[in-house]
């Protein structure tokens, strides 16, 4: 639904995004990764129309991006921010009108999330008075609140407690479930993994990485595995089918990270071990995104 | 056909936005305690105050009335002081120190002692009293005494009385203006004075307030980092223009409420500070005002007040109110764009100082040398030039208006006031729409010059 091809954008001193394309499926959730600074921002805010690049072009929907486009995104910026004096119904009410709801609607559907979200005593309140987990459901709140295609949020989990995390995370899925399209931008790799489908890692304003989350962890597995038994193994024998990472020895129990020689599979591992110890534990180490993202931000550097 | 549609509805779109905006900006200032408050109170403080000026003008003038006991020690000046109408000479036949020691208990308020001394030459003549005498009062007596000696040298050098008498004539002139259609009109250098000045120094309250309010506004957008929210909804002209277009309608609203309170108040306050018995000059005067212009000119020797009311009345009040508004709004638009700017490129209120100078200068120039120059000759080059370059001329313009200012001057000055703000919002908008999103730089002009360059 999403294609941004070619993008550069140049700032005064440096250069924000370097030649970046990438591509986003409709109801999918995408992962916009990258260290601070790397230009996730900058891109973002391409793709909300608040600035244009220098060059390149972001297709929406098969259009070229333009002002009609915007009541189909909603944004969470990661610095969060409303009109501190301003009562929070009103306020929501005001940024939903301004993504071009109806009056009527606007305030049918900010009733129907303070209620959803149990916000139903704040809406005589003013933005001073909450805390700031309270403030950023109002600001979730206002960036779905128009039923965006394409929602874009900035560090959404920064400032959440664990409850009120889970409650919004619960909220994206069922949102995804209804159709809507989501890019996060992030740094923080747990979240990644649990909600991604694909990702595309930024570093020094160029991407350097992109795919499913799946693809990409198959494309960083190195037949390395995780071992636990029990028994005397004599690693010498282990010539030729893999060779030992890492040995942990516990009471009566062996732990082997050990990577396969190339061609060998994990069936041909156990078979040189199984003759010989009591096999207890056998795990593939499949790396992170956290791995994979430090592995890679490294190799550039 | 539907590509015409469709550039309309984007319009309507757009018009909707800024409406929006306009009316958060507007409702959320109106409804302030402080707007309230200094909405009611200014008016309030204003009332009372002319109120109370009326009120010690009409006593004033009724009430002191100073008895003067004059010791004479010299022959020739003996009796000859006149009283007049709050001054009352009267010629004791005491000592000085007879009188000093009976001063304040014998119904005098002053003692004025003429020592012997020649005509060409007065000297130690003194004034006493239990309190200081006031610079009028003073005044008053110094010119008393001159024209006393002055008629009695005419008579020594052989005028008759009768050819004195003669010599008397009373002057007073009625100053009149004559329009383009030759139709002449009352006017007062005093009234047109006031009503200027009160106009200058109202626009240049109001473009201070309400530009600095615009500016505090943008600065509050960007701390509360709410900017990026509104910026993925509208476009950053629309966020300023809409911004401006609200606080200048709360400006409005303050003003409209102003002058409605401002009259109420004042029209009761001159009710319940004058009463009847003492209707003296103004009452009189507004009734002689009616009966016709006969008596016009006694009715400008019954009183200040009189005068000056009278000379409002004969100012196109109307058309000052329309020029003032339509010269807020201009000299708002103008100034509170560059305020916008301003706001854009600083992090904090603290920041602004640098910028805010180049911004005060002209107009606080505009206002001083309007309040002194352009007072002083409403139809020199100086004024001129000052009431059509958009800089000054809310100012300057507000100040010459009731002197009478040709319409095809006023016409230029509104037609440079609109290419002007134009102008200003222009270049404003393209420093604001970068400047909202830079955050923890320290912004210099040269930085600015670079982001009015850059394209979106």
């Amino acid at each position: 639904m999403l294609n941004v091809n070619n993008i550069v954008k140049q700032y005064a001193t440096h250069l924000a995004l370097d030649d970046v394309s990438l591509s986003v499926e409709q109801g999918k959730i995408f992962g916009l990764l990258g260290p601070n600074g790397a230009g996730k921002t900058s891109l973002i805010r391409i793709i909300t129309q608040i600035t244009a690049p220098d060059s390149g072009e972001v297709i929406f929907n098969g259009q070229r991006l333009n002002a009609s486009h915007i009541s189909q995104i909603g944004y969470l910026p990661e610095e969060r921010g409303l009109y501190k004096k301003m009562e929070i119904g009103e306020q929501v009410l005001y940024l939903a009108r301004l993504k071009g709801m109806s009056s009527a609607e606007a305030t049918k559907k900010v009733r129907y999330w303070f209620e959803k979200l149990e916000m139903g005593s704040w809406w005589n309140k003013k933005v001073e008075d909450l805390s700031k987990g309270m403030q950023q459901k109002v600001q979730f709140v206002a960036t779905v609140l128009h039923e965006p295609e394409l929602i874009i949020l900035d560090e959404p989990f920064s400032g959440f407690d664990p409850v009120n995390a889970d409650i919004i995370k619960n909220e994206i899925l069922e949102l995804n479930k209804k159709g809507a399209t989501f890019i996060f931008s992030t740094h923080r790799m747990e979240s990644v993994e649990e909600l991604c489908d694909s990702i595309a890692l930024i570093h020094h304003s160029k991407k350097i990485l992109d795919g499913t989350v799946a693809e990409i962890k198959e494309k960083y597995r190195n037949n390395t595995y995780w071992v636990e038994y029990d028994g005397e193994y004599n690693l010498e024998q282990a010539a030729g089918i893999f060779k030992v990472v890492q040995k942990d020895e516990l009471k009566d129990i062996t732990k082997l990270k050990v990577q396969l020689e190339e061609g060998k599979t994990a069936n041909q591992l156990l078979s040189a071990l199984l003759p010989i110890v009591n096999i207890h534990r056998l795990d593939e180490v499949i790396p992170t995104m956290n791995d994979i993202f430090i592995d890679q931000v490294k190799q550039k550097n | 056909m539907t590509f015409l549609l469709t550039r309309l509805n984007k319009k309507i779109n757009v018009m909707n936005k800024i409406l929006l905006i306009i009316q958060r900006e507007y409702l959320s200032r109106v409804r302030k305690k402080s707007f309230i408050l200094m909405t009611l109170l200014t008016p309030l403080i204003v009332g009372c105050f002319y109120g109370l000026l009326i009120y010690f003008s009409i006593q004033g003038a009724s009430s002191t009335n100073n008895k003067i006991a004059v010791v004479s020690e010299n022959k020739t000046l003996t009796e000859k002081l006149a009283s007049t109408k709050n001054t009352s000479y009267v010629y004791v036949n005491k000592s000085l120190a007879e009188m000093k020691s009976n001063l304040g208990k014998d119904g005098f308020d002053y003692i004025l002692y003429l020592p012997e001394f020649s005509l060409d030459a007065p000297a130690g003549i003194q004034l006493l009293g239990t309190k200081q005498a006031g610079l009028a009062m003073n005044s008053k007596v110094v010119d008393d005494v001159e024209n006393t000696i002055r008629i009695q040298k005419l008579k020594e050098s052989g005028i008759a009385q009768e050819d004195l008498d003669k010599l008397k004539s009373s002057v007073n002139i009625d100053n009149k203006k004559i329009d383009e259609t030759g139709k002449e009109q009352d006017s007062s250098a005093g009234a047109t004075t006031i009503i200027g000045s009160a106009a200058g120094i109202l626009m240049f309250m109001f473009i201070l307030i309400y530009g600095i309010q615009v500016m505090r506004g943008v600065i509050e957008e960007k701390t509360s980092r709410i900017i990026e929210v509104m910026i993925s909804s509208v476009k950053p002209f629309q966020l300023m223009m809409g911004k401006i277009i609200g606080i200048a309608l709360v400006g409005l609203t303050q003003f409209v409420l102003w002058i409605l309170l401002s009259a109420t108040i004042s029209t009761v306050a001159v009710k319940v500070f004058v009463n009847k018995n003492d209707i003296p000059q103004s009452a009189v005067s507004t009734l002689k005002a009616k009966v016709g212009s006969s008596i016009e000119k006694q009715v400008t020797d019954d009183g200040p007040i009189a005068y000056v009311q009278k000379s409002i009345a004969n100012l196109d009040l109307t058309k000052i109110i329309m020029v003032f508004l339509f010269f807020f709004i201009g000299g708002y638009l103008f100034y509170s764009a560059l305020y916008a700017a301003i706001g854009s490129a600083v992090d904090s209120e603290t920041e602004t100082q640098q910028f805010i100078m180049p911004v005060m200068m002209p107009l606080t120039l505009g206002y001083v040398l309007s309040l002194s120059v352009v007072t002083n000759d409403p139809y020199g080059t100086i004024a001129f030039w000052l009431s059509m370059i958009p800089f000054t001329s809310p100012i300057a313009m507000m100040v010459r208006l009731p002197y009478g200012v040709p319409d095809w001057q006023l016409a230029l000055s509104m037609a440079l006031l609109v290419i002007g703000f134009i102008g200003t919002v222009w270049i404003a908008s393209r420093i604001y729409r970068v400047g909202i999103l830079m955050y923890g730089k320290k912004t210099s002009f040269k930085e600015m010059l670079k982001w009015f360059t850059y394209k979106n």
